[in-house]
């Protein structure tokens, strides 16, 4: 299986709205999920210039999600996990 | 920007359970003339009454210095003016002026030295003492007890070259306790080889510090007197540039590679984009630090040949925030911003390189107005930079 590739963008437009809170992934995230998933972050997804959503962004597997809070992310992750069995 | 840097600073401890010195330092840099006075002086006893006199002595040698009257006449005057002790027939205090000219790129850097009953400066280029040759003039004041000696000397320092003035709360320390003589010139020369010979770039401060801190320990932590050394040292000055905002141009991209390559000194880049292109003009791979950031600041990244890369908006304004208000750097958080100060408050001169590129980013209306406008930022940090930190700064625009 392969393991779930995700990126937090933690730019600035991302960081103040809410991206902050998604750095603490290892304290929300089940450790069952946590480890098929490879998450790093970026400095900026660039899709705050192009503003066809909201702030923060999140890539996983290559598609941009966005207004991504914790919850949002568990639930995204968990999708991704289950769509890769 | 300067090629030499003067770095001169002290470090003090009053005699135990005093609250005020009865050694007095004092230190003024006038660029205009191209001049920098140093002034210690130690007045007799201790406490208020000898810092009263300390004081008198180490302002009118300062004011004495800046005035066209030449050094040794200088010193004449002061020991006219000064009381001398009835009991005890000696001065009141004791004085050394180290009077520092230098020229605009502050290269031949002339420093003439006055001394009268400190114990003698010593002088070192790197770690090996140089023996200053002094000129002696008696003096016979009416009341005084016995001759007065002044010693005058000059010298032309260089890069690497140290001067180090200390009271005599230095030199007598561990007398009677460890040390039967006290810690003498002698030891303190060798002392400070020691010191240098481990450490060769030890900034003033560090030295002062560690000088006196030896002293206060031959004292058994009680000191019998103030402790007070001063240092001054001539060197390269460390330089740090931080490039922040991408380039006005795509083709300005390659001008900024081809300057952070180019710079001497410890590099900063803040902006998520700006790091973006310096990783692909410089072929250097970027990875962010997910362990360092606060809720204030985000992660840091690295990137190979960069020392510090940033986030820009957040960090600068949090940067900015920490200067002006001269947040101890040890009680901050570990974030970038932290790491941000203490580049900073290492170097002599900070040089921004300023890329002029709107971000679209921060066009966003959900983002606070406080982040928007990076020229401002830059200003408070240069104003803080300069005003409170006594630092050079520079700018340019890409
Ligand atoms: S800051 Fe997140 S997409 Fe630009």
């Amino acid at each position: 299986m392969d393991r779930v590739k995700v990126r937090i963008c933690l730019g600035t437009a991302c960081f103040v709205q809410g991206g902050a809170d998604l750095l603490l992934f290892e304290d929300f995230l089940a450790p069952e999920l946590l480890e098929k998933c490879d998450i790093e972050a970026s400095p900026c997804l660039n899709q705050c210039r192009i503003g066809n959503g909201i702030a923060p962004y999140v890539e996983i597997n290559g598609i941009i999600h966005d207004n991504v809070d914790q919850d949002k992310l568990i639930k995204l992750l968990q999708e991704a996990v289950n769509a890769g069995n | 920007m300067n090629n030499v840097f003067i770095d001169v600073d002290y470090a003090q401890i009053y005699k135990h359970g005093q609250k005020i010195g009865g050694d007095v330092f004092l230190l003024s840099r006038n660029p205009e003339n191209h001049q920098i006075v140093a002034t210690l002086s130690d007045g007799l006893g201790s406490g208020v009454k000898a810092n009263v006199l300390a004081s008198l002595t180490a302002h009118m040698a300062h004011k004495l210095s800046f005035s066209p009257i030449d050094l040794n006449h200088s010193a004449k005057i002061i020991m006219d003016t000064l009381p001398v002790c009835k009991e005890r027939k000696i001065s009141y205090s004791t004085f050394t002026i180290a009077d520092v000219h230098y020229n605009d790129d502050n290269t031949d850097i002339e420093l003439s030295l006055i001394e009268y009953d400190n114990p003698l400066a010593l002088r070192f280029h790197g770690s090996e003492n140089i023996p200053i040759e002094r000129v002696k003039t008696t003096l016979h004041r009416s009341g005084a007890f016995k001759e007065e000696v002044v010693s005058s000397s000059h010298m032309t320092l260089g890069v690497n070259d140290r001067l180090i003035m200390f009271s005599d709360g230095v030199t007598q320390s561990g007398l009677g306790l460890g040390l039967p003589l006290g810690w003498r010139l002698d030891g303190v020369r060798k002392f400070v080889t020691e010191v240098i010979d481990k450490n060769p770039d030890i900034s003033s401060r560090e030295l002062s510090r560690m000088i006196v801190q030896r002293a206060n320990s031959y004292d058994g932590y009680s000191s019998k007197d103030d402790i007070t050394c001063v240092v001054i040292y001539i060197r390269r000055p460390r330089r740090t540039l931080i490039v922040t905002g991408p380039p006005f141009t795509k083709e300005a991209d390659e001008i900024l590679g081809e300057k952070i390559r180019e710079f001497d000194g410890k590099k900063i880049v803040s902006g998520g984009t700006t790091a973006q292109i310096v990783s692909r003009v410089l072929g250097k791979k970027l990875t962010i630090d997910m362990k360092c950031w606060s809720k204030d600041v985000p992660p840091s990244s690295k990137m190979e040949g960069i020392d510090l890369v940033t986030e820009g908006m957040l960090t600068l304004s949090q940067v900015a925030k920490i200067l002006e208000k001269r947040l101890n750097v040890a009680d901050l958080p570990n974030d970038p911003a932290k790491k941000f100060v203490e580049i900073l408050l290492d170097s002599d001169q900070v040089h921004f390189l300023v890329g002029t590129k709107i971000n679209e980013a921060h066009q966003d209306p959900n983002i606070p107005v406080e982040i928007g406008i990076r020229r401002t930022i830059i200003g408070r940090l240069r104003n803080a930079l300069e005003e409170i930190y006594l630092k050079e700064t520079s700018q340019e625009y890409l």
